[in-house]
């Protein structure tokens, strides 16, 4: 039910925050598409489910970054830092308003974090979570 | 009432005024440039070459004023045969040292022994500066190898010349006790008692504008050679083109390190091994990666000759790609308080340019070495 209402919720966010807006709508309709091939029964993506991905420590990964959180911060809205001091930009979109803008770079770092962190590639349904949990933030 | 003093002894002007100068800025110029030799952190290195500069200058006017100076100033005054040097050395033995109106002839040798081995600190350290730290008129023409066996004559030097400062002084006292006149006191008025009976030679005067002329004519030769020289492209350096994949990619997560910082064998492991790096996954697509470890091989240690492309290339061998691991850096970084490394703005052993201004070049020049204060942790 509350998927249901943070889909459409977060289309309209993305529909009227111009430039941005198509990039990350294209990414999101990619990762729907694959998360449907994955599992017929995808209804869309959820927030909350991308929220507790953000916050949940894993035990799959390197020991050294058990969580999204060891380098972005426990907040989508600070400033995060890597493992060697250097700042990373806040991940919530309101605040960065270049996140997820290139699928290039989005990729890139979906497939390093998720195996440093997880130890394992995230599925489609995990990154469009994650996305839409940040660009909601 | 006043007593009334003595008739004053006869006294002769022995050191001229040029020489009393030139006598005792350069031992404040020395004694400076040795204490920051031996003592000060490395970022002084830039004022101890200045001051050694300044030896240097005095030196070769004092080889000017040996040829064209007043009597006793001049080297011929006090070139003595090895027989008049050994009769001074029984009559100080003695407790008697035959009196000399210039130095004597054990002084005469400690001058000569002083002004070769201060020649012999000068061009050493210039041949160190120019092949260690590709800097100063010898960058373009000494390369590294050279450079570090010039320091070490250079510090072997620097001990020596201590070792004969401490004598010299040793000399004047002694001398000026048992000759009953205080040589410091001669070497500020420049006048010496004339003992009894002592013939009054005719010395010969200072050829004053023919040593004006000698000084500014080596000087602008020197000026000019040394800046011709240094014109030239410093040889430890080479011409490395921006890859911007490179910039990019391997300035995601720290600053980007120098390719001369480590040597080539490091950086293909490094590059065939992202998927684990140290501790992070910073795999890249296998174009991009190949791109960026053929950079790093063309532009690793082993095509540079500067000090840190020389001493890195020396690594740990259980973290052959870890620059901070290596022997050289921990030998050199050992000293740096943890809490520097652990606090803001630092964050970290990795982040060289933090403390190295010029990091970016691949050079770490001794006077581009600043170490930021500590943030304090706010509250
Ligand atoms: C080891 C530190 C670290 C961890 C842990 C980490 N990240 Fe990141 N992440 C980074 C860095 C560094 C960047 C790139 C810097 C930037 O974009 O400002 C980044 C960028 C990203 C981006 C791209 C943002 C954009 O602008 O396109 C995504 C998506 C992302 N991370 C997701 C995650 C997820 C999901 C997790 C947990 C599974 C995670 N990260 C854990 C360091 C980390
Ligand atoms: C995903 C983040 C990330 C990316 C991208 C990355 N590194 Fe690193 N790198 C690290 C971390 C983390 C360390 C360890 C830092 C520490 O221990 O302080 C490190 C350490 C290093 C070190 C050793 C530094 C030292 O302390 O001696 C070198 C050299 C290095 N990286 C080179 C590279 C190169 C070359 C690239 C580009 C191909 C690159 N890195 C890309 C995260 C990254
Ligand atoms: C906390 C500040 C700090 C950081 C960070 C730091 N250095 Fe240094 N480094 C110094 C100091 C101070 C010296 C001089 C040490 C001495 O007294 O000999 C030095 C000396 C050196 C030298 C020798 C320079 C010379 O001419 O003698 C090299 C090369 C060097 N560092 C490389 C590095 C590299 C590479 C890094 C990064 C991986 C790094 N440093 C990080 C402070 C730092």
């Amino acid at each position: 039910m509350r998927t249901l209402l943070i889909l459409p919720a977060a289309i309209v966010l993305l529909a009227t925050a111009s430039a941005e807006a198509a990039p990350r709508r294209a990414l999101l309709d990619d990762f729907a598409t694959q998360a449907k091939a994955a599992d017929p029964g995808f209804t869309g993506f959820s927030a909350s489910r991308g929220e507790t991905l953000f916050r949940t420590r894993f035990t799959g990964g390197k020991p050294e970054t058990p969580a999204c959180t060891a380098c972005h911060t426990a907040s989508p809205l600070k400033t995060g830092e890597t493992r060697a001091g250097k700042p990373i930009e806040p991940m919530a979109a309101s605040v960065t308003p270049d996140r997820y803008t290139d699928p290039k770079k989005v990729a890139k770092w979906f497939r390093r974090n998720c195996k440093s962190v997880l130890g394992r590639e995230c599925t489609a349904l995990e990154k469009g979570d994650f996305l839409t949990f940040m660009i909601s933030q | 009432m006043p007593t009334p003093h003595p008739p004053p002894a006869p006294s002769l002007p022995v050191w001229d005024l040029p020489t009393r100068l030139y006598h005792w800025l350069q031992a404040v110029l020395v004694a400076s440039v040795l204490a920051i030799g031996f003592l000060a952190p490395e970022w002084w290195m830039g004022i101890h070459v200045w001051l050694g500069y300044g030896v240097a200058g005095l030196i070769v006017f004092r080889l000017v004023w040996g040829v064209f100076g007043s009597e006793y100033s001049r080297f011929t005054s006090f070139i003595f045969s090895p027989r008049q040097t050994w009769d001074h050395v029984r009559g100080l033995i003695r407790g008697r040292p035959p009196h000399s109106i210039g130095h004597n002839p054990l002084g005469a040798v400690m001058v000569f022994a002083m002004i070769a081995t201060i020649a012999g600190i000068v061009a050493t350290g210039l041949i160190a500066l120019g092949g260690e730290e590709n800097q100063g008129p010898l960058a373009g023409f000494v390369g590294f190898s050279v450079g570090d066996g010039a320091k070490e004559v250079h510090s072997i030097l620097a001990i020596a010349l201590l070792v004969m400062i401490g004598l010299h002084i040793f000399g004047v006292f002694a001398e000026s006790w048992l000759g009953r006149e205080s040589l410091i006191r001669t070497m500020i008025s420049g006048r010496k008692r004339l003992p009894p009976g002592a013939a009054l030679l005719n010395p010969r005067p200072a050829r004053r504008r023919a040593a004006t002329v000698a000084t500014a004519c080596a000087g602008t030769a020197i000026i000019l050679i040394g800046a011709l020289a240094g014109t030239v492209p410093a040889s430890g350096l080479i011409a490395m083109p921006r890859q911007a994949a490179f910039q990019e990619e391997c300035g995601e997560c720290h600053e980007v390190y120098h390719p001369s910082l480590l040597p080539r064998a490091s950086w293909l492991a490094m590059m065939a091994g992202l998927e684990n790096h140290f501790g992070e996954d910073a795999s890249l697509s296998p174009d991009t990666d190949q791109a960026i470890a053929d950079y790093l091989a063309k532009y690793a240690s082993e095509s540079w000759d500067t000090e840190a492309a020389n001493r890195l290339r020396v690594v740990d061998g259980a973290a052959p790609a870890q620059i901070t691991a290596t022997p050289f850096w921990k030998r050199k970084h050992g000293e740096i308080e943890k809490s520097v490394f652990e606090t803001k703005p630092l964050r970290g052993r990795g982040n060289c340019a933090a403390c190295h201004q010029d990091a970016g070049s691949g050079r770490f020049d001794d006077q581009m070495i600043a170490i930021p204060e500590p943030e304090r942790p706010s509250l």
